[in-house]
C-alpha cells in the first residue's frame, strides 16, 4: 500500500498510521461492541494525508444528508461500521471533522423526546386537519 | 413557558430536534478533547438544563472580547449558545440605557440569586477611587462587587479582566488590576487573550451549563482544555525549530520558506493557548501561519515581556537556555506520537 497523496503524489505517512487505528477500533467493535471516535481536526494531518485516508477507506453505501443547524454529511466507507462525518459552518467550512467505528452514528438516531413530540403532532393533524384550515385567520 | 422550559424544549418549539445537541456537543468535544461519552452526556445534560442567565460587565477594555465571541465563524453551529443564554445585561449589545436598564440587572440579580454567571471583560482601576472608569455614576470597583455577590461563578474574558492585561502595562496609571485581585469568594474561570478565541468563550459557557461546574484549570485559572497545550508543542513550524533553521527577519529566504520565528521574537514555547489547534476565523490561520511571532497574549504581563521582537532568550526570565534547545538540531520528534495524542478514545480520558 503506497503512502502517497493521489492528488499530488506527495508522501502521507500519517494516513497510514490513522488507519492503523481505525483498524484496531473496528476489530474492537466487531469483538466488543466497544465504539471508538477519531477527530481528525484535532491531528496534524494535511490535506494529502487526508485525501489518501478517504481513497484508502473508500466509499460504502450509506450517504446522508443533514440540516441541523447548519450542514452536515455522514457517509459510510468501504468498511461496514466506518463512517466519515462532517459538520459544515457557515461557507461550507468544516467545522469538525471525524471517524466514527460505530454500528449506527448518534446523529442519525431519532431522540425519543422527538419522536414523542412528533407523535402528538401527527395525532393532532390526524384528527383535526380540517378544523386547522377552517381556523386559519385571513391576510 | 419559555422561560422554565428546557433548552431541548426551546429549541424543539423552534423546529430544532435533539441532534442539534448532539452536533453542538461533539463539535465542543473536539475543541475540547472530551471523551465521547461525555460529549454524549454533555448533549443530554444541555438538553435537559435551563436558559442560563449572563451578566456582563465591561470594564477598562477595547470591545475587542465582545467583537470576538460576537463574531464567531461558523454562526449556524456557533450561534446556538446565543440560544442557551439569556444575556440580561451587556453594556454594548442591549438596545435599552439608563435607570431602567440598571434596574433590569438588580431584577436578573434577584431572580437568579446564586446561579448566574458574570462575565467581565476589562480590568478595575484602584488608583484615586477608581474614579478613571465609571459607568452610570459607579466605580468599576462597586459594580463588580455589587453584581458578583449572589453570582454562582465569574467568567474573566480577556486578558485585562484575567490578569490586568494592556490597562496594567507599566506605567500602570490608573492602577489596574484583575478580577482575580478583588473576587475571592466565588470561583474565577479565566479566559485570557487579547482577544481570546470565541470558541474558548462560548465552550466554556457551555460546560458550566451542562455540567453545572467549573471544567479543570491549570495554575493561572484557565480551563486546561483550551490552554493545556503549548503553543510550540503544537506549532506546525516545529520541524524548522528542531532543524535549528530560523527566520533572521520577515522577509529573508527563512521567513519565505515558512522557518520558525523565534529569532524574531516568537513567543510560542512560553505561551498556553489553542491558536495552534482550534486556529481562528474558523479554523483559517492564526498569526504564525500568517507570518508573525506569536506574541503570548494569553500570558500574565505579554505586554511588558522585553518586546515582541526580541528573542526568547534574550528577554528577561528562566527561558534563556531555550537557546541551546533551538541549536541543537534533535531528531524531528514523530509526528505519528502527536497523532494519537489527542485521539478520543472511548476508554479513554473520562471526563
Ligand atoms: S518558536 Fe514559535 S514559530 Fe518556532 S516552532 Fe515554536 S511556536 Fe512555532
Amino acid at each position: 500500500m503506497n503512502s502517497v497523496s493521489p492528488m499530488t503524489g506527495e508522501a502521507t505517512p500519517l494516513a497510514l498510521a490513522v488507519l492503523s487505528e481505525i483498524a484496531t477500533a473496528l476489530a474492537r467493535l466487531a469483538e466488543t461492541g466497544e465504539e471508538t471516535t477519531i477527530d481528525l481536526k484535532s491531528l496534524p494531518l494535511s490535506p494529502d494525508d487526508l485525501a489518501r485516508l478517504g481513497e484508502l477507506l473508500g466509499e460504502g453505501e450509506v450517504r446522508c444528508d443533514l440540516e441541523v443547524a447548519g450542514r452536515s454529511e455522514v457517509r459510510e466507507t468501504g468498511f461496514s461500521g466506518v463512517w466519515w462525518i462532517r459538520h459544515l459552518g457557515l461557507g461550507d467550512e468544516v467545522a469538525l471533522e471525524e471517524i466514527a467505528i460505530t454500528f449506527v452514528p448518534e446523529i442519525l438516531h431519532a431522540h425519543p423526546d422527538d419522536v414523542a413530540r412528533a407523535a402528538r403532532r401527527l395525532a393532532e393533524a390526524v384528527t383535526a386537519p380540517l378544523a386547522d384550515e377552517e381556523e386559519t385567520p385571513r391576510g | 413557558m419559555a422561560e422554565f422550559a428546557t433548552l431541548g424544549e426551546r429549541l424543539a418549539e423552534h423546529g430544532i430536534s435533539r441532534r442539534a445537541f448532539v452536533k453542538y456537543a461533539s463539535y465542543l468535544g473536539s475543541l475540547m478533547a472530551l471523551a465521547p461519552e461525555v460529549s454524549r452526556s454533555m448533549a443530554a445534560e444541555l438538553a435537559k438544563a435551563r436558559r442560563q442567565s449572563v451578566i456582563w460587565l465591561s470594564f477598562q477594555e477595547c470591545t475587542g472580547c465582545t467583537e470576538s465571541i460576537t463574531r464567531s465563524y461558523s454562526p449556524t453551529l456557533e450561534d446556538l449558545i446565543f440560544d442557551f443564554i439569556s444575556l440580561d445585561y451587556h453594556e454594548t449589545l442591549m438596545a435599552a440605557s439608563g435607570e431602567g436598564i440598571e434596574h433590569a440587572r438588580k431584577e436578573a440579580m434577584a431572580a437568579n440569586k446564586g446561579k448566574y454567571i458574570v462575565a467581565v471583560d476589562g480590568s478595575i482601576p484602584l488608583k484615586d477611587g477608581g474614579i478613571y472608569s465609571t459607568s452610570a455614576g459607579q466605580s468599576n470597583l462597586a459594580i463588580l462587587e455589587e453584581t458578583c455577590k449572589d453570582a454562582f461563578a465569574v467568567i474573566s474574558i480577556g486578558t485585562c479582566a484575567a490578569f490586568g492585561g494592556i490597562p496594567k502595562a507599566k506605567p500602570n496609571p490608573t492602577g489596574a488590576v484583575s478580577v482575580a485581585d478583588i473576587i475571592k469568594d466565588k470561583p474565577i474561570i479565566n479566559i485570557p487573550g487579547c482577544p481570546p478565541i470565541p470558541e474558548a468563550m462560548t465552550g466554556t459557557i457551555a460546560y458550566l451549563l451542562a455540567f453545572g461546574k467549573v471544567p479543570e484549570l491549570d495554575h493561572l485559572g484557565r480551563p486546561k482544555a483550551f490552554f493545556g497545550d503549548n503553543i510550540h508543542d503544537r506549532c506546525y513550524r516545529r520541524p524548522f525549530y528542531e532543524r535549528g533553521q530560523f527566520a533572521k527577519s520577515f522577509d529573508d529566504e527563512g521567513a519565505r520558506a515558512g522557518w520558525c520565528l523565534y529569532e524574531v521574537g516568537c513567543k510560542g514555547p512560553v505561551t498556553y493557548n489553542a491558536c495552534a489547534t482550534t486556529k481562528w476565523n474558523g479554523g483559517v490561520s492564526f498569526p504564525i501561519q500568517s507570518g508573525h511571532g506569536c506574541l503570548g497574549c494569553s500570558e500574565p504581563d505579554f505586554w511588558d515581556k522585553g518586546g515582541f521582537y526580541v528573542p526568547l532568550s534574550g528577554s528577561v526570565g528562566p527561558t534563556a537556555k531555550l537557546v541551546g534547545g533551538a541549536a541543537i538540531a534533535g531528531a524531528v520528534a514523530g509526528l505519528a506520537a502527536a497523532a494519537v495524542a489527542r485521539h478520543r478514545k472511548s476508554s479513554l480520558n473520562k471526563g
